[in-house]
């Protein structure tokens, strides 16, 4: 199948929205080349369950395409159209398996080193893009908090490295409600800016219950999720043996069993409420390497995810010690809350993910007015990131977290 | 794009040679001029090569960049001075650890399925060295990390004939043989098991080995117990490949050995710690390779060493990627790389900034060794041969 062929009845397995998205744009999804089809397919499938601002995007993005001239899509689409594809693969259901196609075409890009070629065309389709639509920045100036270390009474890490440059570092922080304090101040942003998944907390460990969705506050933890990735890692074991008798099970049939596993088949239960973020809990566990086994990798990803996908105004993560190293077929069968932790390694990792936070934030609209605070947690360090505050500089002054708040606000 | 690729890559080996001037005090400049014409018309008849690749790449903000100083101590410290430094190394292949490293030992980016247990389609170093210099079996060896590698060590006989390859060897899956299912303490050795990071859900079946069990004391000159109990001391898989690369050293004296260190893969769980020890030990463990080749009669003075990552990992700034953790996204850092050379008649503390292609390595050891090697595409780096 081409994609000048797809009719409305095409799309009768999506979900309700999705199908009425796709109906709806069936001129433009007609004009778009195969070898990016199935991509933009692979949202509008998910789009019940995509986070508001996604939908937004989504549907942006759509009608952006619809005012183009004919001549102006197909030059926009041109790089596209110049990947070469065997004629075999559009034998795929690519309407209803984008994701099958996607690995297939992977592996194809690879293997015929066309890759480079798509990738250019995909960053000067993003490039096109966000030059066209650009985004409005956040009501109030995004607010990232990341808490490090839990467990960690000494180190001799130098912790911060990346981030001091862009900001200030405290060295004599009252440790004392320091968490109490980040907490209620998170609560009071939900409060004063309310907006569903604008205010986000990710916990490495058990979610604190006074920072919540009571508060406006969007939780998810590794430690209620921890026995969700249990039951995908079993499933996955015994769709490898049963799959197994009869043919090897490659690393892309697994991962299109991965992509198809739903909430229930998790046993992620919940109300019509929150089944956005069921969807979304289950991405994090069959699309992020790792999340399932290191609570540090979970919370490092989720976060990420969340903020590129619901681009939250405030954002609390929360690391917690990870388990320590095993084998890896270890890892994957035993429960990751009864074993011993290495909070030391754990330190150092989300070290790391606090960097890679700040980064992600980065990519959000309104960047240069957000903040930043990472802070070792229990102990007098944090690093500070606002417009407001010099970068590149060290107080050892004491200080509390309050007023670092408020010279970041 | 390609202005744009290739201005990182430059300025990622020029942070690379910056770095090194001053952490090391190499010399900078390629000054070719200075090469004797004669090195190539000297060849020593007892030379021997090792070729060390990293299945895993490892980027410069953890080893090469200032604040990754601290993870490579060894290489810096004791090989650096007396290596020549390539600064720019890049990978346009597949990035996938089978294929790219396949890529590597022909010469010819491989387009196979990184997952598939395929021969390469282009002939390998070791059929080009066997059969160029009617060398026996036992003279060109690989031991490679995981079952997927199990076929790297002769093509697919489409361009020569079967029976020049090297011999391969599996020590993970050795160690498997050697412990049996029913091992009482089976679970201590896990750790040494682990067959790849990347694909942790499905090991790859072997559809052929070139060691058995039967053999072990044949080949490695080591009982079952013994091979077991020292399994025993180790802390890593690639420990327990360097220990099975002496014996073979020992055992055959091979002339030309590959050996493809995978720890560091594990920065596909995300974690950032175990990421950087996989790193400082392969630092560590490159060291010991060449203290072993500098401690060996049959070795010493006569033994050119290559050491290599097959590539690099995203960048932390591609927003297609999570920095560390993966090679997905073919940005320049991950397909920009470096290599190491050490040995009798290689140039001590310099370093090579132009760009250089992984390919390059199958072409330069048949120069600097001596064999034709006419199917593949890299070119001699006149700088080491």
């Amino acid at each position: 199948m081409q994609p000048h062929e797809l009719r409305s009845e095409s799309f009768s397995h999506y979900p309700p929205q999705g199908r009425a998205f796709a109906v709806k744009h069936l001129v433009v999804l007609r004009q778009i080349p195969l070898v990016l089809l199935p991509i933009l397919l692979r949202e509008i499938i998910e789009y019940d369950w995509c986070f508001p601002v996604e939908q937004r995007i989504l549907v942006r993005q759509f009608d952006y395409l619809e005012t183009l001239q004919t001549s102006s899509l197909a030059s926009l689409m041109a790089p596209f159209a110049a990947v070469r594809l065997p004629a075999d693969i559009s034998k795929i259901d690519w309407v209803n398996q984008p994701q099958r196609f996607s690995e297939q075409l992977s592996a194809l890009l690879w293997s015929t080193q066309q890759i480079d070629n798509y990738r250019k065309a995909a960053l000067q389709y993003q490039e096109q893009l966000k030059q066209v639509l650009v985004d409005k920045p956040p009501a109030m100036p995004r607010f990232t908090i990341v808490i490090v270390g839990q467990g960690v009474s000494q180190t001799h890490a130098s912790l911060f490295r990346l981030l001091r440059p862009q900001g200030a570092l405290f060295t004599a922080v009252q440790p004392d409600q320091g968490m109490e304090t980040l907490v209620k101040f998170v609560n009071e942003r939900a409060q004063n800016c309310p907006g569903q998944y604008a205010h986000w907390y990710i916990d490495g460990g058990q979610a604190d219950a006074t920072c919540g969705a009571q508060q406006g506050i969007t939780v998810t933890s590794y430690n209620e999720l921890a026995p969700v990735a249990l039951k995908e890692l079993n499933l996955i074991e015994r769709f490898v043996e049963r799959t197994g008798k009869t043919a090897s099970v490659g690393p892309e049939a697994v991962q299109s069993f991965m992509a198809a596993l739903s909430p229930t088949d998790l046993g992620l239960r919940g109300s019509a409420d929150d089944a956005v973020l069921r969807h979304f809990e289950v991405k994090l566990l069959t699309e992020g390497a790792g999340t399932q086994v290191f609570s540090t990798t979970f919370v490092q990803w989720a976060t990420r995810e969340a903020m590129r996908r619901a681009q939250p105004i405030t954002m609390l993560a929360r690391f917690a010690p990870r388990q320590r190293m095993a084998p890896m077929n270890e890892l994957l069968k035993r429960n990751p809350l009864t074993q011993q932790t290495d909070p030391e390694g754990s330190l150092v990792d989300a070290d790391m993910g606090a960097y890679y936070t700040w980064i992600n934030q980065g990519r959000l609209a309104g960047a240069d007015q957000a903040r930043f605070l990472a802070w070792f947690e229990g102990h007098g360090l944090a690093v500070a990131i606002a417009p407001s505050l010099p970068r590149d500089t060290t107080s050892g002054a004491a200080t509390n977290m309050r007023k670092i708040l408020e010279w970041m606000s | 794009m390609k202005e744009n690729f290739l201005k990182i890559a430059q300025q990622r080996a020029w942070t690379r040679r910056e770095f090194l001037r001053s952490a090391a005090g190499v010399s900078a400049g390629t000054a070719i001029s200075r090469f004797s014409p004669l090195h190539a018309a000297i060849r020593d008849k007892k030379r021997k090569t090792v070729v060390v690749t990293f299945g895993g790449g490892a980027r410069d903000e953890e080893t090469f960049a200032p604040q990754g100083q601290e993870n490579i101590p060894h290489l810096l410290g004791e090989l650096i001075p007396q290596a020549t430094f390539c600064t720019q190394v890049v990978n346009r292949g597949i990035l996938g650890h089978y294929v790219a490293t396949a890529s590597l030992a022909t010469g010819v980016y491989e387009t196979f399925d990184n997952f598939a247990n395929v021969a390469p389609s282009h002939p390998t170093v070791f059929e080009y060295y066997r059969k160029g210099l009617s060398r026996p079996a036992n003279d060109t060896w690989v031991i490679a990390p995981s079952n997927g590698f199990n076929c790297i060590g002769q093509s697919n006989g489409s361009q020569i004939a079967p029976g020049y390859g090297a011999q391969v060897i599996l020590p993970k899956h050795l160690l498997a043989a050697a412990l049996g299912p029913q091992h009482p303490n089976l679970g201590d050795f896990n750790f040494l098991l682990q067959d790849n990071f990347e694909d942790p859900l499905s090991t790859p079946p072997l559809v052929k080995t070139d060691i058995s069990l039967s053999h072990l004391n044949e080949i490695l000159h080591l009982s079952v117990e013994d091979f077991t109990r020292h399994a025993q001391t180790l802390s890593s898989a690639d420990e327990l490949s360097v220990f099975v690369m002496r014996q073979l050293m020992r055992q055959f004296a091979p002339s030309l050995l590959w050996i493809t260190l995978h720890d560091m893969d594990v920065a596909h769980s995300g974690a950032y710690s175990l990421y950087i020890d996989g790193i400082r030990r392969t630092d560590r463990l490159c060291v010991e390779i060449w203290q072993a080749i500098e401690s060996d009669p049959e070795y010493r003075g006569h033994t050119t060493m290559f050491i290599l990552p097959d590539f690099g990992r995203d960048s932390d700034f591609d927003a297609g990627g999570n920095g560390f953790q993966h090679h997905r996204t073919g940005d320049p850092l991950s397909r920009t790389t470096w290599m190491m050379v050490l040995g009798p008649r290689i140039r001590q503390n310099v370093t090579v900034d132009r760009p250089l292609n992984s390919l390059d390595l199958v072409p330069t050891l048949g120069a600097l060794i001596g064999f034709p090697t006419p199917h593949a595409q890299g070119k001699p780096i006149l700088e080491v041969t």
